[in-house]
């Protein structure tokens, strides 16, 4: 009885994880497969044309890349803000667990909450109607709890003895910070940065009503009714309202565009973040 | 320091530089030649152009109302409601083409006998009193009543015909579909089921456009013939809206669009150009 | 933590932009909850707590009921765990304590890949496939149609998958390695080890791990918007039959991701309704989130 359940429960186990596996490569499989048709090099250097019906996705990229890279230089210092305010300024362990909390809260909130409060105060009240910059800080809003809680075990995690030897040399505080602390948990910036922009380039909830729309913008010129294109809400629009059977393609190369720039991301995160688990856990 | 010093002053002062930029909202169904409308003008005469279909038909007249864009698409005529919610506001209609919403059924109920309803038929359908389809001569199969969201022009122009008045429609809950790609998709892959959808989308292979029987008798098919003449009684008109006459930007585009290049993007995807419809039409 | 003391100056302009950084992020949260509190105000003076209870939702006819929403959003969620918790800890207990070093780097890549698939692709696929696998698969239940609450929860399980397993995994990483080897030096084998030790000490990390994944869940709108049927006021007689699951329905996120959202806008009381919507899904998420930051809190002292 003890043998057999020492196998099958490993089974059981093994059985869960293949199946886990089987759905990541099926779900690749099925989009390279139908996307791979529509990959051309014109397909991104070219826009869109005819309602998605030809041409290309250039400015949905360039306009996804403009989004996660205004997400990045707003979230950033603000991630490091917060790091240093709760490894370093606060004492007080209730404090610290009170900004652990709020983290937490912040990353539990819906994306389409972000989207309705960005409706209500960038479009509206602020004035600005459709920008890519709303877009930018409501993403950099929800990928800040990713990119400080990276930062934040990164810091944790550096040997007491650098600090100690920068205060030992009579180093001040601030000075040890920019000196020792930042400079060496730089690649935990980097890593929550990296997987908080993988998330953030495959959102369509928060940018559909604040950021984006379907066709005719390129790049923005100022803040204003400044909206750019993008590659989700560009699939979101098309598996709902093309026109043409001739879309199909263009819209798995679409797909498979997206999920290219999302595993790019990842991947280079790939490395720091196991080193991180790793270090984390022992 | 100085450097993004400059870029944030240089993207303020952009912001207030209003730059050309003609903006066009509204419904799915207008897109179509309105959008590769502004792609042949942005190419030819470099004008910046942006369309967008948040809100379908209503979006576009609210936009317009809300002074977000210059020219909203519409394919329901501006109501008397929009009228007292916008009094400062001269809506202008221009009509540049025909359209028709049909009632589109399944393959299966097609085949099996149901090639034309009656509207009180229709009524019972919507209303979901009658159930299966061998109450009105198909097979026996529950129906299934996709109903298009609210805010589309399509929806409006089938309330208007089936009850005189959207307003008078009867509260219902229906599963709801939103575009035309979507609606086509979800009643071609479903068994047994109904909805509206413009009728140039009736591919005749996936989903069949059914005919309107008349207290009389007499079937009214979608043709277009029967769409000019105003004979088949869904028939709707495709409208760019300004405020006032159009001027500027607004002005080039809707000319462009009744010019015979624009009314021939219009026969491109299946609507009706103004030449195709009798001057006897009321 | 670190040790750093300050020699009793004035703040640095380190520490004092900290702060405001700090202070600023604090500040958007509590402006974010406190405008949807005042936005929706119109429609909690008009229908109190029948807003909640109230099973008609016509916003045509000004009449607001938000529990068809509230049923399919839990519904939903709760089949996305239904498949995610056995499979996720399945799949976590067996990379972690069957499999060899090598292996277990290859499917943690696998899992965090799948984790950053976008939800509109996963809408894509399943509009595409999903929905009809599922209309023929529970044919003789007679659904209306593909779009069904259990086609968004089964899509919805596979996205939050990752979720669950990458943290079930952490759970059971966070029990310390000589309380197995206690367990085997004692006789057990490698299953009771798991089942007699493991499981039971990193519990609390398990039950977060399903938590936050429901906090996921709940919270999700692209793919469920997709593929739910969009179905407003559907409630079973009986929400206990399969039949209940293969209904159309509407969750709190897919009608706030919908055309209602842009008609509503302005101070009528349909916006206030909407923005209400938006409150209430708050708090479910909120709830769930924190029930998951207490459990994992008093799990692992060294953890935020």
């Amino acid at each position: 009885m003890r043998r057999v359940s020492n196998f099958l429960f490993p089974a059981l186990g093994g059985l869960c994880t293949l199946l886990a596996c089987a759905v990541f490569l099926g779900l690749v499989f099925v989009i390279a497969q139908r996307g791979l048709p529509a990959m051309s090099w014109t397909f991104i250097t070219e826009q869109i044309r005819q309602v998605g019906a030809e041409g290309g996705i250039f400015y949905n990229l360039v306009g996804t890349l403009i989004l996660i890279t205004a997400a990045l230089l707003v979230s950033a210092p603000v991630a490091v803000g917060l790091a240093l305010t709760h490894t370093v300024y606060l004492r007080n362990a209730a404090a610290k667990s009170r900004l652990g909390l709020f983290l937490y809260t912040l990353n539990g909130i819906p994306s389409i909450v972000f989207g309705i409060f960005g409706l209500i105060v960038f479009v509206n009240y602020f004035g600005w109607g459709k920008s890519w910059l709303t877009g930018g800080i409501l993403l950099a809003i929800m990928i800040l709890p990713t990119v400080t809680v990276a930062l934040i075990e990164r810091i944790k995690a550096l040997p007491a003895k650098y600090v100690e030897a920068a205060t030992g040399l009579g180093l001040r505080r601030s000075q040890v910070i920019w000196s020792v602390i930042l400079p060496q948990s730089w690649g935990g910036l980097v890593t929550g940065s990296l997987l908080g922009l993988a998330r953030a380039a495959g959102e369509t909830a928060p940018i559909m009503f604040t950021a984006t729309i379907f066709a005719g913008a390129t790049l923005p010129h100022g803040i204003r009714e400044s909206p750019v294109l993008s590659l989700p809400y560009h699939i979101f629009i098309l598996a709902q309202d093309s026109f043409d059977p001739a879309v199909g393609a263009k819209l798995w190369g679409s797909a498979l565009v997206l999920l290219a720039l999302v595993f790019a991301l990842s991947i280079v995160a790939l490395p720091f973040r196991l080193r991180l688990h790793d270090e984390a856990h022992g | 320091m100085k450097i993004f010093a400059s870029v944030f002053a240089f993207l303020v002062i952009a912001s207030f530089a209003q730059a050309d930029v003609l903006k066009i909202n509204g419904s799915t169904t207008v897109n179509l030649p309105a959008a590769e409308g502004a792609e042949i003008l942005r190419a030819e005469k470099k004008m910046d152009i942006q369309v967008d279909t948040q809100g379908g038909s209503s979006g576009g007249i609210s936009a317009l109302g809300d002074g977000q864009v210059q020219v909203g698409m519409s394919s329901k005529p501006v109501s008397d409601d929009d009228r007292a919610k916008y009094p400062n506001v001269k809506f202008n209609p221009v009509h540049i083409g025909e359209d028709a919403v049909a009632m589109i059924v399944s393959k299966d109920v097609w085949d099996r006998g149901v090639k034309a309803l009656t509207k009180q038929q229709i009524q019972d359908l919507y209303e979901s009193k009658i159930k299966n389809w061998n109450e009105v001569g198909g097979p026996d199969e529950r129906v299934v009543f996709f109903n298009k969201e609210p805010g589309r022009g399509t929806w409006e122009v089938f309330a208007h015909w089936a009850y005189g008045d959207p307003k008078k429609a009867p509260q219902v809950s229906l599963p709801e579909v939103g575009g035309n790609e979507e609606t086509r998709n979800k009643v071609g892959s479903t068994r047994g089921a109904i909805s509206q959808l413009s009728s140039s989308w009736a591919d005749g292979k996936k989903v069949f456009a059914l005919g309107i029987k008349t207290e009389s008798g007499e079937v009214l098919q979608p043709t277009p013939d029967n769409i000019a003449t105003h004979k088949y009684p869904m028939s709707r008109p495709l409208f760019l809206i300004t405020n006032g006459e159009p001027q500027g930007e607004a002005k080039v585009f809707v000319d462009f669009m009744l010019s015979p290049q624009g009314q021939e993007l219009v026969k491109k995807h299946g609507y009706l150009a103004l030449d195709q419809l009798k001057t006897t039409a009321p | 933590m670190l040790p750093l003391a300050t020699r009793g100056r004035a703040p640095s302009l380190t520490k004092s932009a900290s702060f405001a950084f700090s202070a600023l992020a604090l500040l958007t949260l509590a402006t974010l909850v406190l405008i949807f509190l005042v936005q929706s105000l119109p429609v909690w003076r008009q229908e109190g707590l029948g807003y909640i209870t109230g099973t008609k939702w016509f916003y045509r006819a000004n009449i607001f009921g938000a529990l068809p929403m509230i049923y399919g959003t839990i519904v939903v969620a709760f089949i996305a765990l239904l498949l995610a918790a056995p499979i996720g800890i399945g799949a976590a207990v067996f990379t972690s304590e069957f499999l060899p070093q090598r292996m277990r780097l290859a499917v943690k890549i696998t899992i965090e890949l799948l984790a950053g698939v976008p939800s509109v692709v996963y809408g894509l696929l399943g509009i595409l496939f999903l929905r009809n696998w599922i209309y023929d698969l529970f044919a003789r239940f007679e659904p209306l149609s593909g779009d069904t609450l259990l086609t968004a929860g089964v899509l919805l399980g596979v996205m939050i998958l990752p979720t669950v397993m990458t943290l079930a995994d952490d759970a059971l990483r966070g029990v310390p390695a000589d309380q197995r080897r206690a367990a085997r030096s004692l006789g057990l084998n490698a299953t009771e080890t798991v089942l007699g030790v493991a499981l039971p000490q990193a519990k609390r990390g398990l039950i977060a791990a399903l938590l936050l994944g429901l906090g996921r869940a709940l919270g999700e709108t692209i793919a469920v918007f997709l593929v739910v049927g969009r179905q407003d006021n559907n409630l079973p007689e009986n929400i206990f039959s399969v039949h209940a699951w293969l209904e159309a329905g509407q969750t709190l996120s897919t009608k706030l991701g919908g055309s209602e959202t842009n008609i509503a806008y302005g101070g009528s009381l349909h916006w206030a309704a909407m923005v209400g919507l938006a409150l209430i899904l708050m708090a479910m998420v909120l709830a769930v989130t924190m029930a998951g930051a207490w459990q994992r809190r008093t799990n692992d002292a060294a953890s935020l």
